[in-house]
């Protein structure tokens, strides 16, 4: 198999986070997961990585900023020279902080909100955050970096979608993701409380239609969840294709869900970033089309979505080889089907479980 | 409802008191003197596009039409525009005024710089003629009843404000001052007497309004090329690692960029136009043809794509 070139590495530096957002994409069991890789063996693997032709690295989590490290961190990805992307809840950094990321060589920032006012965003995130997130979101607009806002959307504020927009053109964001929740992680165990009905899908649709009309230049993404959408996402751009994950443990993953699937998965303090990239049995499980089943196999389809989600079809049908059941043609269809009549018969919503909570 | 003349004629004025271009910023500018020596180039070398376009739509409403007194008319236009023997008419006094304003006038003539969206334009006008009937496509040249109002403004202005500009290289806004008054008048009444019922009158209005876009569009096209490129903040330009093209990197994507494209971008500095990159980069490589257009293009798309940021 020709292993490809991967472009983009998602960091993971840590899984600590100071929010406990009810749709947390960390796996459930992330309390037990060590924290394994420090600075110095960060550095390693972000040289090994932009050898292997990675140009971009996203830091992330949980929340990075939690690591005394950071700065350190970012001086070791500007010297690999990647582009260097922040992925943060806003809320540990104050403006000296981001200074000194700055001044390490970040050059781009993406901000979490649960909402667009305070008290539901508290609410979801577990603790009185929005405020210092907005005022993050200035720090990181007076110097100049490019700002991107990441609005988590649920059955719980589906109908705030234009003000996430507006919210987002006042702060000076240059692109803001309406990101429609994805039921993994800690979102499956919320499905009932977070998955919305089809009529507010429907207008939260043209609330983004009349948003894009009005803000020709904001980059406002919008995608459908995968339970309405009946065609499967190409998920992370393919399995091991383009996207690398590095967990807090050093373990290389092709996404951040896959370390709950049944494969092996080798770590970067083990083996050289390349090894694991293009020989753990993990990362090839899913590469190309080979493992693919019916009706994928044949599907013309394949070439643009991949097969879709594979920890989905893990989750959802019980074995990650099946096709993507958000997809109509799939065999498991139907619990999409039936999590989509539940939803849009959905009455009063149930209490969140929240990250953390078991 | 077909309306009164009077209501309808009111309408085509309406159109022309919103959305004739005398109201573009490019104009303003102009007609209050703020424009440099340099953007008033590109207007004349860029406008004789549109100069070269008006014969050939007059000569396809010539097509369109089967009455003899319609063509002795019409067909003046085009004496006027062409002249009656070499060196005269009005694509030759537009030629002088580029020579005054410090043009090479085989380079304009030869159209190898004319923006692809200026072209656009134009090429828009020519072919809304050739698509319309008879009554719109007349009724798309009463832009004419704002020209001489426009070149009235714009001769004090060039008096007052650009006194670089000779009076050799002005005869061509004077004879347009007489030429489309008359050409107005006459259009207008031919349009009243013809645009029987509603739907046609309305058709016309609409025709008119199409015309005023592209006149406004022509302009917009001019003011973007003095637009002052540089490498946006948010990109990082490096070598690839692994085959050494250059590579824009931005939050979201990388696009990957050829020679040429390394030779564009390492000319915006932030201080040249667009225009200015496109220039030299033409002068650099005589050898290759369309070279001027194709930088406007691709620096409009490594605008798109966030790689090139700009101010004015």
């Amino acid at each position: 198999m020709i292993v490809p070139r991967p472009y983009n590495l998602i960091a993971e530096l840590t899984y600590r986070c100071p929010l406990r957002c009810a749709y947390c994409s960390n796996p459930l069991d992330y309390a037990g997961v060590r924290e394994g890789l420090d600075a110095k063996e960060w550095a390693r693997v972000f040289r090994q990585a932009a050898e292997l032709g990675v140009l971009h690295v996203g830091l992330t989590g949980g929340e990075p900023c939690v690591r005394e490290d950071l700065a350190e961190i970012v001086a070791a990805a500007a010297e690999a020279e990647l582009y260097i992307h922040l992925v943060t809840a806003g809320t540990h950094l104050d403006a000296d902080g981001l200074d000194a990321l700055v001044d390490a060589g970040l050059r781009s920032v993406q901000l979490s909100l649960q909402d667009v006012e305070p008290e539901p965003a508290d609410r979801l995130a577990g603790g009185a955050f929005f405020e210092r997130k907005l005022a993050f979101a200035a720090w990181v607009r007076a110097r100049d970096l490019p700002l991107t806002l990441n609005v988590v959307l649920h059955r719980g504020n589906l109908e705030r979608t234009r003000d996430a927009v507006e919210l987002a053109a006042r702060l000076g964001a240059h692109r803001v993701e309406l990101a429609n929740v994805q039921l993994h992680g800690w979102a499956l165990r919320n499905r009932e409380a977070l998955l919305p009905g089809r009529a507010q899908l429907e207008a939260a649709s043209q609330a983004v239609r009349e948003a894009r009309r009005d803000h020709p230049k904001l980059q406002i993404v919008f995608v459908l969840p995968d339970h309405f959408s009946d065609r499967p996402k190409p998920c992370m751009g393919g399995w091991g294709r383009k996207n690398a994950v590095v967990a807090p443990d050093g373990l290389v993953l092709p996404c951040h869900g896959a370390r709950a699937l049944p494969l092996e998965f080798w770590s970067a303090r083990e083996h050289a970033f390349g090894v694991c990239w293009s020989d753990a049995p993990g990362m090839n499980a899913y590469r190309g089309e080979t493992w693919m089943r019916d009706p994928c196999r044949t599907c013309p389809e394949r070439e643009r979505d991949f097969g879709g989600c594979r920890c989905q079809a893990f989750a959802l049908a019980g074995d990650a080889a099946e096709a993507d059941p958000a997809c109509a043609l799939a065999p498991a269809h139907d619990v999409v089907l039936a999590a989509r009549r539940r939803a849009d018969a959905a009455g009063e919503a149930p209490g969140l479980v929240y990250r953390g909570d078991r | 409802m077909s309306q009164g003349r009077a209501a309808f004629e009111a309408r085509l004025q309406d159109v022309l008191e919103r959305r004739y271009h005398d109201k573009h910023p490019f104009n303003l500018r102009m007609h209050q003197g703020l424009l440099s020596r340099e953007e008033i180039q590109t207007w004349v070398r860029q406008r004789y596009y549109y100069q070269t376009r008006i014969p050939l739509k007059d000569s396809v409403i010539l097509t369109k039409s089967g009455d003899p007194a319609f063509r002795r008319e019409w067909v003046q236009r085009i004496h006027d525009h062409d002249g009656r023997a070499p060196g005269e008419g009005g694509l030759e006094k537009w030629l002088r005024l580029a020579e005054t304003v410090g043009l090479d006038r085989g380079d304009v003539e030869s159209l190898a710089g004319v923006l692809p969206a200026v072209r656009d334009a134009c090429d828009d006008y020519v072919r809304l003629v050739e698509e319309r009937d008879l009554l719109e496509a007349v009724a798309s040249s009463l832009t004419e009843m704002g020209a001489h109002r426009i070149m009235r403004v714009r001769l004090a202005a060039f008096e007052k404000h650009y006194p670089w500009v000779d009076e050799e290289g002005l005869a061509y806004f004077r004879s347009r001052v007489s030429q489309a008054a008359r050409d107005s008048e006459w259009g207008l009444a031919w349009v009243l007497e013809n645009a029987a019922t509603g739907e046609e009158q309305d058709r016309c209005v609409a025709a008119l309004e199409k015309k005023c876009e592209i006149l406004w569009r022509l302009l917009d096209a001019v003011e973007l090329a003095h637009r002052k490129p540089r490498i946006a903040s948010a990109a990082q330009l490096r070598n690839d690692p692994k085959d050494g093209a250059l590579t824009a990197v931005l939050p979201e994507r990388a696009v990957r960029l050829n020679e040429s494209g390394r030779e564009i971008l390492e000319a915006c500095d932030g201080e040249r136009t667009a225009d200015a990159v496109a220039r030299e980069l033409a002068a650099r490589h005589p050898e290759v043809p369309g070279v001027e257009p194709d930088v406007h293009t691709f620096l409009g798309e490594m605008e798109r794509l966030g790689v090139v940021e700009s101010r004015r």
